[in-house]
């Protein structure tokens, strides 16, 4: 896939699987103020979360010696949380297989119902995309103090709002 | 905030004898009256990993001969089971010695000392000392003398304390626990509490098997150290147990662990020679975009990858 | 960023998160494809960037992403690196549209649509004709011909100005109700109290509002509309500058750590404490709440021991 380079990259389509969506299970998020030069497994839950206290000003925790504020934010109203994952291209027959067998589990009267797009949206060289875990808040997590209602991440959640506005229609005359 | 919870900090035992103050009393009123004081004497001890225990022992003047006559001598030259004896000793004869402890978790020593307001170890100490001395004061026992093994330079530590208490004669030395038998019991109190703390430490974190033989603890044991590098997690570290401030645990991490990056981490150069390079390889493009400050102040831009 | 993987394990992959609009669950019941996310040209910097189509909905949604230095997510038994948060919100779609109405505006003829949306490095920009909305609101933005049963557009800047005006007044309106500082300068919030930021001139919003919608037009066309809304000219050298420490909310300033507070709430319960000396004072300004009590440390056993001695005493 790599070998298609930059081009190739412009023209392809990611395609995020539907029934992800609805499959999701709920996931544990925590947003931490340090950059982990990692990607991959880590035993939250063994070091992590069992050291999570309820202070009298919000969340504490300690991470790599270093102590941690944090507090628990909740997504936007009317917006839900995804962490998705894309499909290696190894994976993607694997992947096709797996989806329609879960939509047949759906039931017989769903698959009538379902709308598959006009034309073939899906090519070849396309990408899939899709969701592993579903959230309605995570934890913000300060450095040694609470991030607090000034945080960036605080106004990049009023984002959803203000955006709205911008590219509502504008009335007719 | 730090001194809130004098109470929980505080062993049952020295409850025990500061909530018997009939028995006691009249005892620490008299040598109080007659000026010489009770002494007061404070040791710290170093480890590893695991807490920090500060303990107080306290003798009234005219029975520092009794103490004397237990034979308390630098714990450090003692084995455990001496220690634990004479500990016992210490107990049963609560009527002339008493003992108060603060024992600080590995976990607040991490956070203090890697804080971005570093907080150095001796002023942690410093400060734990002088805190000790006056829960003793607030529980209104008449100090007149106090002796401390020193943390740092001797000199400047004294002068501190003794600005910190005015009324009181206080004594900073070095090897303080090899000079005065009521620092010796005070450094038998504090071995013995933080073997025990050791020993029965419960793990914040569940870990598996958290194998038990950890070693003195001592930075120099060879057993504490290969303890450090077993328990070594790539992503976590240590458990909240190990003090990650500590020198040979920082060094353990940078080799075995990720590496992790804070907005007060020393150097990130990684960002400098790279920037000035991709100004250059952007070519002819003109001035970047530059979004407009809503999304520049919450950190939004446009995704271009996926 | 990487988009590759570059192991088989699954747990290594790049995790992103996302929040998009709850109905997109719903919406997915009825489908079974016709999500993707595309890469489009940004129609005011002409880069790529993406873009989600959600064909059944026929909806355009946009992608920002929350991105500040030294941030991870820890998501459940995994850890992701980077920290980016992936905001997909819905889109007026005609701004991707004008990008190229502008584009054929060149030739200086009516010409049907799908002979303007057209893009060698963006290909994909031909899905943004599948979205039947669109023809009704391109009057908005264009000129329109019908001959013979089809349709010939033709870009409109007066019509387009009219057009973004709209969007600005709605903008302001927004910035109103979602208290947004849209002080001109920076400073203001150094110097005066929260109530006093509050009093913003209906210019600086109408100024911050035409930068919003800057960010989804071309540069030339900001410039315009920033005369047609009779913005007056800034003089100062640097427009726009950012704020390092502009209060984005307006609850009141209060100290992160006010320990006078500890102390007072220590005073009630500790009646012994009652007068703090220069030590206590020096010890409140460390946070040793990572304190135990000293019988977390010891085992069942030596409690029961230190009960004996009790017991004994009396």
């Amino acid at each position: 896939m790599e070998s298609r380079g930059e081009v190739a990259v412009e023209k392809q389509r990611v395609h995020l699987r539907p029934v992800t969506l609805r499959d999701a299970a709920p996931a544990t998020l925590h947003l931490l103020p340090c950059e982990v030069l990692v990607n991959g497994p880590a035993p939250v839950g063994r070091f992590f979360t069992p050291a999570v206290r309820q202070g009298p000003d919000g969340l504490q925790v300690s991470f790599r010696g270093r102590s941690l504020r944090g507090e628990e934010v909740a997504v936007p109203p009317g917006f839900t949380g995804y962490v998705m994952v894309t499909e290696e291209t190894g994976e993607r027959q694997k992947g096709k297989q797996d989806f329609s067998g879960s939509s047949e589990s759906d039931g017989q009267k769903d698959e009538q119902e379902l709308v598959e797009a006009p034309e073939s949206l899906e090519r070849d060289f396309d990408r899939f995309i899709g969701a592993t875990g579903s959230f309605s808040s995570f934890t913000l997590w300060g450095l040694e103090t609470a991030p607090g209602p000034d945080a960036k991440m605080r106004g990049a959640l009023a984002w959803p709002s203000l955006a709205e506005a911008i590219h509502a229609q504008v009335p007719e005359d | 905030m730090a001194w809130s919870q004098p109470a929980l900090l505080l062993s049952p035992l020295m409850l025990l004898v500061l909530t018997t103050p009939v028995q006691l009393s009249p005892d620490y009123h008299y040598f109080g009256e007659k000026g010489e004081g009770d002494t007061w004497e404070l040791l710290r001890q170093q480890h590893q990993k695991g807490p920090m225990v500060y303990a107080i022992c306290y003798c009234p003047l005219s029975r520092l001969a009794d103490l004397e006559a237990m034979k308390v001598a630098d714990s450090k030259t003692m084995s455990e089971s001496e220690r634990d004896r004479l500990f016992a000793k210490m107990e049963e004869n609560g009527d002339f010695v008493g003992w108060a402890l603060d024992v600080l978790s590995p976990n607040l020593i991490s956070t203090s000392m890697l804080g971005r307001v570093k907080y150095n170890l001796n002023t942690l100490s410093h400060d734990t000392a002088a805190g000790l001395i006056q829960y003793a004061l607030d529980q209104g026992v008449r100090v007149t003398q106090v002796f401390v093994d020193t943390v740092g330079l001797p000199e400047k530590y004294q002068e501190r304390l003794q600005q910190c208490f005015p009324g009181i004669d206080v004594t900073v030395r070095a090897k303080a626990d090899a000079l005065y038998p009521v620092v010796s019991a005070a450094s038998i109190c504090a071995k013995v509490a933080r073997d025990q703390a050791v020993k029965n430490w419960q793990f914040v974190e569940d870990l598996e098997d958290p194998d038990a033989d950890y070693g003195s603890g001592y930075p120099n044991d060879p057993k504490t150290k290969a303890w450090l590098k077993k328990q070594v997690e790539p992503v976590f570290g240590f458990p909240q147990f190990v003090r990650f401030s500590w020198c040979t645990a920082q060094t353990i991490l940078e080799k075995e662990a990720e590496d992790v990056l804070w907005e007060d981490s020393p150097t990130q150069d990684r960002e400098g020679p790279e920037r000035i390079t991709s100004y250059f390889s952007k070519g002819p493009r003109a001035r970047p975009h530059v979004p407009h400050r809503y999304f520049q102040e919450r950190g939004l831009e446009p995704a271009t990858t996926l | 960023m990487a988009t590759r993987v570059d192991c088989g394990d699954r747990a290594r992959a790049q995790q992103h998160v996302f929040l998009v609009p709850e109905y997109l669950k719903d919406a997915s019941k009825k489908m079974k494809s016709g999500l993707m996310f595309v890469k489009l040209a940004n129609p005011c910097s002409g880069e790529g960037a993406i873009y989600l189509f959600n064909m059944c909905l026929q909806q355009l949604f946009e992608i920002r992403v929350f991105k500040e230095k030294h941030h991870s997510w820890f998501i459940n038994q995994s850890v992701q690196s980077g920290g980016l948060l992936h905001f997909a919100t819905p889109m007026d779609p005609l701004f991707l549209l004008l990008h190229y109405l502008i584009q054929a505006n060149k030739q200086g003829k009516f010409q049907p649509l799908d002979q303007v949306v057209v893009d060698d490095v963006f290909p994909n920009c031909v899905l943004l004709l599948k979205l039947p909305e669109l023809e009704k609101v391109l009057h908005h933005v264009t000129e329109e011909k019908e001959i013979g049963n089809k349709k010939y557009y033709k870009y409109s800047k007066e019509k387009t100005l009219k057009w973004l005006e709209k969007k600005v007044n709605q903008t302001v309106a927004a910035l109103k109700t979602n208290n947004v500082n849209v002080n001109a300068r920076v400073q203001s919030s150094a110097f005066f109290s929260c109530g006093q930021v509050l009093d913003s001139k209906e210019e600086d919003y109408i100024r911050y509002a035409h930068g919003l919608v800057s960010d989804y037009i071309p540069k030339e066309l900001s410039g315009d509309l920033s005369k047609y809304l009779k913005l007056p000219e800034l003089s100062a050298s640097l427009p726009n500058p950012p704020s390092k420490k502009l209060k984005l909310s307006d609850e009141p300033v209060e100290a992160k750590e006010d320990y006078t507070k500890f102390n007072t709430k220590d005073l009630k319960t500790e009646k012994k404490t009652s007068k703090l000396t220069a030590a206590q004072k020096a010890l409140a300004k460390v946070d040793k709440s990572g304190m135990k009590s000293i019988d977390t440390f010891f085992g069942t056993k030596s409690f029961k021991k230190i009960g004996n001695v009790k017991n004994s005493k009396k």
